[in-house]
């Protein structure tokens, strides 16, 4: 599957990561540049008033737009096909792949531009056409410095090379496209510049994602820096854009308002250097501008999300902010979630997508610590979800330790007697083990725990007893 | 255009509503928004002061800029373009040119005028040109931005594919922010009016910050920008 | 004023030394503090590992020894936080619902409570030390108290507060994280101790149980020269002459 990212069990991936120092340095160093930018956009920019009403706005309107999702995406189909556009509806990723190939087969293309899109790599887009005989450019920077690095993975949503440093992409650049400069980043992006110029005013078909769509004119609204996809929707005569079908707000207004949220967000800009809206008026002459433009819009499991619990996860738009506070996503990387979506919200989306089966481990590599849901522009409770997958996850295995371990718990919790029993038992069980005041060694569970750092001993005395004789000595 | 097709829709939006356990929406009211920011954003600032904020945040995103009035816009442009290098003009095919008196400087500086009826040539020449110059239709303080409604005479690769892009930037077109521009397309749209094609918002030249965070300047798009601010009120 | 304390079951297995100065402090400072009996864990552990059902029987527990009491204070916000979450987690249950409700709504971290109940901010207290601060993510984030502990160390004399580097990160405890994701919990609390380090304070100070267990346990085992103190052992220490 074209959205899972390796094969190893999920621990072992989590110690490749760690033991990966160059990685994490890198993961450490661009958290910290864009959580302070994003900082600096949103709860620290004066001019734009009250950061917090803006968060609240984006909710509300995410909150109503799907929950009238059926009502909204039958309002932008309408619309784009009024115009001229075509409109896709694709319950899978094969059904979305199979369309696209399609209109590549029927256009006889051999040239296919792509701007930056996590959709397209989620239904395994580049693989499907290159299938069919088709080339396909990656002309996002990152995206292409990992396409030519045989297609390496991404590790972040926003900047999926994010695991690769200056000098790597020089080696890969010199590697596999003779790049003979410097590692440079200025010189780096000058040689991708290049290398893709005649390619964009080549192509057949420009393929892009959707950052989103307003229902009540048929656009797509791109939100981009490079100006590669503006090459990419305006030279080649066929657009497809794929689109999550969350991805969508009612009208203008509020495009405005994510407009705003996004861009902070996600970079730390006021807003980015191009918001590119597109509206399928076509004509068939026109010199810049396709005249064949398709909007295939993608279910993949995203509506197993509708009506639950979970529903908000799909008010995301996106920005990774939570993923650049995340302190697990800091250690173990994006790679480490083998799936292309990373950090809280990719725990909380890849179970929804694709099962517990696969990704079900994914809620629990939290400490629960909350950054993310505070981070998130469109307010979603991002721990908590994660806590509601644990939920089910738990529901669906059978007894384990763990699981009876809680059912004494729980009975231990619910009554004082045998809590108090409890506690004042630790001293006889753990007291074999303390050595200077702690224990460095312990057993089971708490090997985990003991392997990592010191155990403290139980307390000697008895704090119930303690208050006891503390009350009657005031009192007297 | 012929209208085009829809496939699957009935099936895949009724599952969607039946997920959400009702029956197909027909009709929603987009409700009365609690929480507006949006309009508070430079709110009630003068023309100066929209002018101002402008200038700054285009300063700030790497783009130069001018202020001039009509009357010397034809010579402060000869200097932008003398600034950059001269080279190859483009210009969109856009009437304020000769409203604004640029005709004279568009022959004297042979720049070529984009001409539908012309083909594949304009792309020809644009590519390989060293500045495209356009009117914005509308501007961004809070961001520096300017706004372009593309169509067939007011070409996307104007502003794309030269080196620099130089846009003239009437001072009364200044607003606070998007706000006020997704505003007045929401009512066009409402009003039943087709959008234009592209509706493109641009904020100086492109760059990219996807190696080690290194904010580059010029990727895809032009390397540098210019943003010539008119007084024209 | 009357308070109930929460003690909460880290404090009483492991941390009792910080009970007693958690009630101590809140005599001095006028307070009638009594313990109620039935009290038992709070239920994160269960809540946050998935075990929905058992966390609601602690919760219960919890509600019906501590709902008759004026003000509820614990010496942890992560605690304190979990008690806000119990009207959700008991939503299904109208009879539990208001009641859990109530007691959230009467439920003080120790430094919000004697900030902003109390409104005192010094209590007179000296403890000369250079120090550093440990913000948990529960109390900033979940109960969003992010000023109380330190309005009332600013006022503890002798005390030199450094500030600490990516102060907002997690320390990696996480209660059962820590064991079920032990590696990537040993990075998380390494680079929490390499920043307390950077400090050169001889003291770290945090206001929650899980927090410190696990910082002071990594910087025990890396034999570092660091004293973790609970921010209720700093405060009851005092000046002579002052309240
Ligand atoms: S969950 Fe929130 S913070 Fe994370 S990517 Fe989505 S919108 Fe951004």
């Amino acid at each position: 599957m074209a959205m899972k990212i390796g094969d190893k069990p999920f621990f072992d991936r989590v110690d490749d990561a760690l033991e990966d120092n160059f990685m994490r340095n890198a993961m450490a160093e661009a958290q910290d540049g864009l959580r302070g930018r994003k900082l600096k956009a949103t709860v620290e920019d004066e001019q734009i008033g009250d950061w917090e009403e803006w968060r609240s706005a984006g909710e509300e309107i995410r909150r109503h737009t799907l929950e009238n999702l059926d009502y909204y995406l039958n309002q932008l189909s309408e619309n784009f096909a009024r115009q001229g556009g075509h409109v896709y509806f694709a319950e899978t990723a094969e059904d979305a792949t199979r369309y696209i190939q399609d209109v590549a087969k029927k256009k006889n293309a051999k040239k296919i531009t792509k701007a930056k899109s996590m959709v397209t790599e989620e239904i395994g887009l580049n693989q499907a056409l290159e299938e069919i005989g088709c080339d396909v450019y990656e002309t996002d920077l990152a995206e292409y410095i990992l396409q030519i690095d045989d297609h390496d993975r991404p590790s972040h949503i926003v900047v999926p090379s994010l695991h690769k440093n200056k000098e790597k992409i020089r080696d890969t650049f010199r590697d596999k496209a003779n790049y003979t400069g410097t590692s440079e980043p200025c010189e780096l992006t000058a040689f991708a510049r290049s290398q893709l110029r005649e390619t964009f005013l080549e192509a057949d078909i420009g393929v892009t994602g959707c950052n989103f769509a307003v229902a009540e004119s048929g656009t797509i609204s791109l939100v981009t820096n490079e100006g590669n996809a503006n090459m990419v929707t305006t030279f080649p005569k066929t657009q497809i854009t794929v689109m999550g079908m969350e991805r969508l707000v009612p009208t203008w207004e509020e495009l405005d308002v994510m407009i705003n949220l996004l861009s902070r967000s996600a970079v730390g800009q006021k807003i980015t250097t191009y918001v590119t809206n597109l509206t399928p008026q076509l004509e068939e002459d026109s010199i810049d501008a396709p005249n064949e433009f398709h909007l295939v819009i993608l279910d993949a499991g995203r509506s197993n999300a509708l009506g639950t619990e979970f529903q908000s996860a799909l008010h995301c738009i996106r920005c990774a902010a939570c993923v650049n506070v995340c302190p697990v996503y800091r250690h173990i990387g994006g790679h480490a979630y083998g799936s292309i979506y990373q950090g809280p919200i990719g725990a909380v989306l890849s179970p929804i997508l694709g099962g517990y089966e696969e990704y079900g481990e994914l809620p629990y590599a939290s400490s629960l610590c909350a950054a993310c849901t505070e981070a998130c522009p469109v307010k979603i409770p991002l721990h908590e979800h994660l806590i509601k997958h644990r939920e089910n996850y738990v529901e669906k295995k059978g007894m384990t330790a763990e699981k009876m371990a809680m059912k004494t718990f729980g009975i231990g919790a619910s009554s004082p007697a045998l809590f108090k029993l409890a506690v004042k038992g630790m001293p006889a069980v753990l007291g074999p083990l303390v050595k200077d005041d702690s224990i460095s060694s312990g057993p089971g569970p708490m090997k985990l725990w003991t392997s990592v750092r010191e155990f403290p001993a139980p307390g000697k005395g008895n704090f119930r007893k303690w208050f006891d004789d503390h009350k009657k000595g005031r009192n007297q | 255009m012929a209208v085009g097709t829809i496939h699957n829709k009935d099936a895949f939006i009724n599952k969607i509503s039946s997920k959400l356990g009702r029956d197909r929406n027909e009709s929603v009211i987009l409700p009365k928004w609690e929480h507006r920011p949006q309009f508070e954003v430079l709110k009630g600032a003068s023309s100066d002061e929209l002018a101002a904020a402008f200038k700054n945040n285009s300063l700030e995103k790497s783009t130069y800029v001018v202020e001039t009035d009509a009357k010397n816009l034809a010579s402060a442009l000869e200097k932008v373009i003398e600034k950059y290098g001269g080279g190859q003009l483009v210009a969109s095919n856009d009437q304020r040119f000769t409203e604004y008196g640029l005709d004279e400087l568009l022959k004297q500086t042979k720049a070529h005028v984009w001409n539908p009826v012309l083909g594949e040539e304009n792309i020809a020449v644009t590519k390989k040109a060293n500045i495209g110059m356009f009117f914005s239709d509308a501007a961004l303080a809070e961001s520096g931005t300017v706004v372009q409604f593309n169509d067939k005479d007011i070409a996307r690769s104007i502003s794309l594919l030269p080196m620099a892009y130089v846009s003239i930037i009437p001072k009364s077109t200044i607003v606070p922010r998007m706000t006020q521009v997704a505003q007045a397309i929401h009512k066009s749209v409402e009003e039943g009016n087709n959008l234009a094609t592209c509706i493109n918002f641009i904020s100086g030249p492109s760059n990219s910050a996807d190696i080690e965070m290194n904010i580059v300047i010029g990727v895809h798009g032009p390397v540098e920008a210019v943003h010539v601010i008119v007084n024209d009120m | 004023m009357k308070v109930s304390l929460f003690v909460t079951c880290l404090s009483e297995m492991f941390y009792q030394n910080v009970a007693k100065d958690v009630v101590e402090v809140l005599e001095r400072l006028g307070c009638e503090v009594d313990f109620p009996r039935g009290q038992v864990c709070c239920g994160q552990p269960a809540y946050n590992s998935g075990y929905r059902k058992d966390a609601q029987k602690a919760a219960k527990q919890m509600i019906s020894s501590l709902e008759n009491s004026e003000h509820i204070v614990t010496p942890s916000g992560s605690c304190a936080a979990m008690f806000k979450e119990y009207s959700e987690l008991l939503k299904d249950e109208p009879a539990w619902k208001g009641r859990a409700q109530a007691v959230a709504d009467k439920t003080y971290e120790f430094t919000q409570f004697i900030v902003n109940v109390l409104k005192i901010e010094d209590v007179g207290a000296e403890y000369p030390a250079r120090a550093t601060y440990h913000t948990s993510c529960h109390m900033t984030r979940l109960l969003n108290e992010k000023e109380a502990p330190f309005k009332l160390l600013k006022n503890v004399k002798g005390l030199e507060l450094i500030p600490l580097e990516n102060s907002y990160d997690c320390c990696g405890f996480g209660g059962t994280f820590a064991v079920k994701m032990a590696p990537i919990s040993e990075q998380m609390v390494d680079e929490k101790v390499r920043h307390i380090e950077d400090t050169a304070a001889n003291v770290l100070i945090a206001a929650d149980n899980g927090c410190m267990m696990n910082i002071k346990g990594r910087i025990d085992r890396k034999g570092k020269p660091i004293e973790v103190k609970h921010i209720a052992q700093i405060l009851n220490t005092r000046v002579e002459g002052r309240i």
